[in-house]
């Protein structure tokens, strides 16, 4: 397979970037997305060109450090899916294929398509947690948690921390990921007492950040690869209101 | 002969007497230590915030973005506990004798029954963190079962069981890093290791997005940097998983113990094509209910539906009548490999065999197999374009975990005074080979509630000369960095790092992998000190260092994985014995099953540095408790 | 009360205000379509209902509390769109191709959709409420006649097309916004079926009633 791949190039933050355009041959279907890169890559080295730098780790989903803008799809064109369990079975020969990094002003490009993401552990710093020290705990099954609530808690803690809500939506805003830890920690039992400052720190630390509002696009839903619903946005608006009027 | 300072008495109080015995540091003195810790996985992340919890000041550095990157995220299906919720005759004398039994005898008694000790511990503190365990419908906790074990004594949070502990850990890190007691580096690589008067004082770190090399010192070092299963290039583990900080650790002296010891996983998915970049595995939760087999035929090509049951062998079934598909993972995959040499392989590379939810899906109808399983299925959907629930997955080993590491003593400090490793990165729990769902139990069981007793012991107990930076030995440790970064762009090749990493991954596949002999390990010695000759003609890294560069970063984890590859390659010549995951093809049971040689290699092999040859030093390992016999899953 | 003014300052807090007050504008159209469609009983129905409405002393409040609404709505609407524009350094337009994976149409043009929104509704009060003053005398009152300058207004094609187009307009804002009020005060998701479903409705009632009175204008003038 021949493709033709348009990628955004940029050697550092405060330089501008561009989109620089790169044909490869000999793309078979079973790669993934990011082994394309990599043969793309391992030329660029031979060629004594400089490599292009992306993030990516574990290869299956998990870790979230890959994240790539593919033809204005965070993630690719597949739902429920993250850029490297994408394959090259989904692009036809000849393809263009446009790739770039996340857009927003709370992610930073580092350099190409790297782009820096510890605004979401700032978020989580401020009070995405329960705060329990090590050795304080309980005989773990004397906190009951029904199969439904565990369930539900889990798929909202199911997010991976990608960005790629944050990279879909016209805002930039963070609201998916925020509201998925609220959410987790919102529906546990143990997750209670905290449940107001929780909230609240980690709403002014988003706004602090410079992530944009929610405009209940659902453009964030649809690009998750966690599939991680827009329920989840709801439950922090409500758990917003809770704590701010209630205690 | 190494002291691995275990305490006296009887195993069940060992852990409560050293307890005791530590020295203590006062809460208001804990302020004045600093504390580093490299890695933010399991073991790392929970460790620091223990210690920083205590009142330790504590830096923590990350080659990931963000802590929550760490491989550890990527465990799928559980973490074991003897919580014996299951009523099923459960204990920490039964975990602690599976795991035993489970590394071939090969692991440290005390250790292991430590670690089924705290086991219990681990489960209550996630749940008070807040980690979603799979539950039952009265709200206690669920269960499920693991190879190697005749109890369900694992805890899950659907397949992503790392996921949810690393988060879980990560919130706690993250709790300390607001409250101003952890001071975090993300993208900071450790390169290297400072020692003073002969104690760990410090690491040099180059900041991966500026290329900014720094010395960081504080009163103890704690290496949680994981495993190094990557020097076979193609494993399960994360593309940026490398060896790299227990090297250079191992270089200023640490010792390496039992490096020829890998786990094969027998479940991933087979390679796909040249390109193949990691390898993706399957959970072993999946052998629950999936069942293995091969056709009965050599070279039947027909599709899996096409082949009658009476024409399929299920192999495990049939040779491991009491484990069935359940037998520990070296024992599955040495059978796979059995199967494909035959001939019996199936797909198109025939290095593959089938693992079938055909029998499953009748019995538990299609919704439940998908509760339990989904996200596995989907993966493995993805990835090879075929439905599981419709046609058998194909499956095939590949290398997932090392149970050698650096050397530590009961209190997991390495030989080096103040060292500290925990979590994969050392040797000590599972002997020759891991039981499933035991590595998370381990990371957590150290950083949570072991090294936060042992480094205040240590810290108690010492008396630490303040150490500058601008003075020796941090400055030449630093300058040593330095020069290794500028010797690469010396080099000014034409190949690309991860270029020479695959071919050294082929090489220790082929000879030192699955089944390893003598003439083999000896090729693969003088085929590395070839390889390792090219890339110090041919390597290309860019000449700017001082910017954001995966080419140098990997450079630099390649030079240390063609080192640690010939060790691997020395220890396991030098292991004249088949134990658990270490398979030496002279040393078999006639129907082909690890041979162990108790007499001679009843130790751990700890190798000290040595710019000629490695040093070899051995511990002892005596078992008072797990009565000593040849494994039989039969 | 801390709390209050720390929610009143977050971005969510602000979306709240949004909400209650577009909920509280919603409320106000449903009101005034429903007194247009008293134009089907008669001119004297319709303009005494309209001078019933201003005559009562409870109109300055209102209209004060409608005026403030407005304003809260659109200040506050303006300032997270401002915030948002600024999260974004490149506009998804500006993106070198376009996303696939769908927005909902109408949450995309919210901010465009509320300005033009706001320019009918200034062109609206000019021409009807401070418009042309036509005297009628019922039952010995003398009251404004709001039904001729409906009739003669809506004579225009131009202005009955600028007209249904507000309409339109309106309709697309509160599709989106009707529902969305509910996932920003934290009690439907927008995506569950039944409240995307509502909020079509009424704003298919609202535009949709607001449609009648200009084409019956429009008809009936004509005659």
């Amino acid at each position: 397979m021949k493709l033709n791949l348009k990628i955004w190039r940029q050697k550092g933050p405060s330089t501008p970037g561009n989109l620089v355009d790169y044909d490869i041959a000999d793309v078979t279907p079973d790669m993934s997305f990011l082994e394309m890169l990599d043969v793309l890559n391992v030329g660029l080295v031979e060629k004594g060109e400089t490599p292009i730098e992306f993030d990516h780790d574990c290869r299956e989903g998990i870790c979230g450090s890959c994240s790539l803008m593919i033809n204005g799809n965070a993630h690719g064109p597949e739902t429920g899916t993250a850029t490297c369990q994408l394959h090259m079975r989904r692009f036809k020969e000849n393809d263009t294929i446009v790739i770039e990094p996340w857009r927003a002003k709370a992610f930073p490009v580092l350099r190409d398509l790297m782009t820096d993401r510890t605004a979401f552990d700032r978020i989580i710093a401020a009070g995405g947690f329960i705060s329990v020290n090590t050795g304080n705990a309980a005989e773990a099954n004397s906190i009951l948690v029904g199969k439904n609530i565990a369930e539900s808690a889990m798929d909202a803690a199911a997010c991976i921390g990608c960005g790629a809500c944050v990279a879909a939506c016209k805002n930039s805003s963070a609201m998916l990921f925020v509201s998925a830890k609220v959410s987790h920690l919102a529906q546990l039992p143990q997750g209670h007492p905290e449940r107001s400052q929780r909230v609240r720190g980690m709403v002014t630390q988003m706004d602090h950040e410079g992530f944009g509002s929610c405009s209940n696009t659902g453009a964030c839903e649809a690009a998750c690869p966690k599939e991680i619903t827009l329920e989840n946005i709801t439950r922090l608006n409500r758990e917003m209101l809770r704590a701010s009027l209630i205690s | 002969m190494l002291d691995s300072k275990i305490p006296s008495g009887p195993i069940e109080n060992k852990w409560t007497e050293r307890k005791f015995e530590n020295k203590l540091v006062n809460p208001a003195n804990r302020r004045k230590h600093t504390i580093i810790v490299v890695g933010s996985g399991l073991a790392g992340a929970s460790a620091a915030a223990s210690l920083a919890e205590q009142g330790y000041k504590v830096k923590v550095f990350t080659y990931h973005e963000s802590p929550r990157r760490a491989h550890s995220i990527a465990a799928q299906g559980g973490i074991n506990a003897a919580k014996n919720y299951q009523n099923d005759g459960d204990s920490v004398h039964r975990l602690f004798y599976d795991t035993i039994k489970g590394g071939d005898y090969r692991a440290r008694e005390a250790n292991v029954y430590r670690l089924a000790e705290v086991s219990v511990n681990i489960i209550d503190q996630c749940v008070a963190q807040g980690v979603p365990f799979a539950r039952e419908y009265g709200g206690t906790l669920a269960n499920r079962s693991f190879g190697g074990t005749q109890v369900s004594r694992t805890f899950y949070a659907k397949g992503q069981t790392g996921q949810q502990l690393l988060i879980g850990a990560y919130s706690s890190l993250m709790r300390q890093v607001g409250e101003k007691s952890i001071e975090l580096f993300s993208r900071h690589e450790m390169l290297d290791l400072i020692l003073s008067d002969g104690k760990a004082r410090g690491i040099v770190t180059r900041n991966l997005v500026t290329g900014e090399i720094t010395s960081h010192t504080g009163d103890a070092v704690v290496l949680a940097s994981g495993g190094y299963s990557n020097v076979f290039f193609l494993s399960t583990n994360a593309k940026a998983s490398n060896a790299t900080a227990a090297w250079r650790a191992y270089k200023r002296g640490a010792y390496m113990a039992n490096p020829c010891y890998t786990q094969i996983h027998p479940t991933c998915i087979p390679v796909s094509g040249d390109h193949q970049s990691k390898l993706t595995l399957m959970s072993e939760s999946l052998r629950n209910d999936g069942r293995v087999w091969v056709p009965k035929k050599a070279g039947d090509d027909r599709a899996p539906a096409q082949i009658a049951e009476n024409e399929r062998d299920y192999y495990l079934e049939r040779m491991y009548p009491a484990f069935g598909n359940l037998v520990p993972r070296d024992v599955a995959s040495r059978a796979s490999k059995r199967m494909c040499d035959e001939g019996l392989g199936v797909g198109s590379s025939k290095l593959a065999v089938y693992l079938d939810f055909q029998e499953a899906i009748e019995r538990l109808g299609e919704s439940k197999v998908k509760e339990k399983y989904a996200n596995l299925f989907q993966m493995y959907e993805k990835i090879t374009d075929e439905n599981p629930y419709k046609t058998p997955m194909r499956i095939f080993p590949a290398v997932h975990y090392v149970m050698g590491g650096l050397w530590v003593d009961y209190n997991l400090m390495s030989n080096i005074p103040g060292l500290f490793v925990l979590g994969e990165a050392n040797f000590s729990d599972h002997g020759a080979n891991r039981l499933g769902a035991s590595a998370l139990m381990q990371g957590l069981a150290d950083g949570y509630f072991v090294a936060p007793y042992s480094i205040g012991n240590y810290l108690g107990g010492e008396k630490l000369a303040p150490i500058k930076l601008e003075q020796d030995p941090v400055k030449a440790t630093t300058q040593a960095v330095k020069e290794k970064i500028e010797s690469f762009k010396k080099i000014k090749g034409n190949q690309s790092a991860e270029t020479i990493h695959r071919r050294l991954g082929k090489i220790m596949w082929d000879y030192c992998g699955m089944s390893r002999e003598e003439s083999g390990l000896k090729e693969a010695i003088s085929k590395i000190g070839a390889l390792k000759e090219e890339f110090s003609n041919t390597l290309w890294v860019p000449q700017d260092d001082k910017c954001l560069s995966s080419e140098m970063e990997k450079a630099g984890r390649v030079s240390d994985f063609l080192e640690l590859g010939e060790l691997m390659c020395i220890d396991a010549l030098e292991r004249k014995e088949s134990c658990g995951g270490h398979f030496r093809e002279e040393m078999q049971t006639p129907d082909g099953e690890t041979l162990r040689d108790d007499t001679h290699f009843s130790h751990v092999a700890a190798w000290e540095f040595n710019t000629e040859k490695p040093k070899l030093h051995k511990e002892a390992l005596t078992f008072e408790y797990a009565h000593i016999a040849q494994r039989n899953y039969k | 009360m801390t709390s209050i003014k720390s929610l009143l300052k977050s971005s969510v807090g602000k979306k709240f205000l949004v909400g209650i007050t577009g909920l509280g504008l919603s409320g106000f159209v449903l009101v005034h379509m429903s007194g247009n469609l008293l134009m089907f009983f008669g001119p004297e129905m319709y303009n005494t209902y309209g001078h019933k409405l201003v005559t009562n002393p409870l109109i300055y409040g209102a209209e004060v509390g409608l005026v403030l609404m407005f304003l809260v709505h659109m200040g506050l609407a303006l300032s997270l769109t401002l915030a948002n524009r600024s999260a974004r350094p490149i506009a998804p337009s500006q993106l070198a191709s376009s996303c696939e994976k769908s927005a909902r149409f109408g949450s995309r043009y919210m901010a465009l959709t509320g300005l033009l929104v706001l320019t009918f509704v200034v062109l609206h009060l000019i021409t009807f409420k401070y418009g042309t003053y036509y005297p009628v005398t019922y039952n010995g009152v003398e009251m404004r006649d709001l039904h001729r300058l409906v009739i003669e207004i809506f004579k225009c094609p131009l202005y009955l097309i600028g007209y249904l187009f507000s309409m339109v307009v309106l309709f697309v804002h509160l599709a989106h916004g009707f529902s969305a009020v509910f996932q920003s005060l934290g009690l439907f998701s927008v995506r569950g079926c039944l409240i995307k479903k509502l909020g079509w409705a009424f704003a298919l009632l609202v535009a949709g009633g607001f449609f009648i009175q200009p084409i019956y204008g429009y008809f009936y003038g004509g005659k």
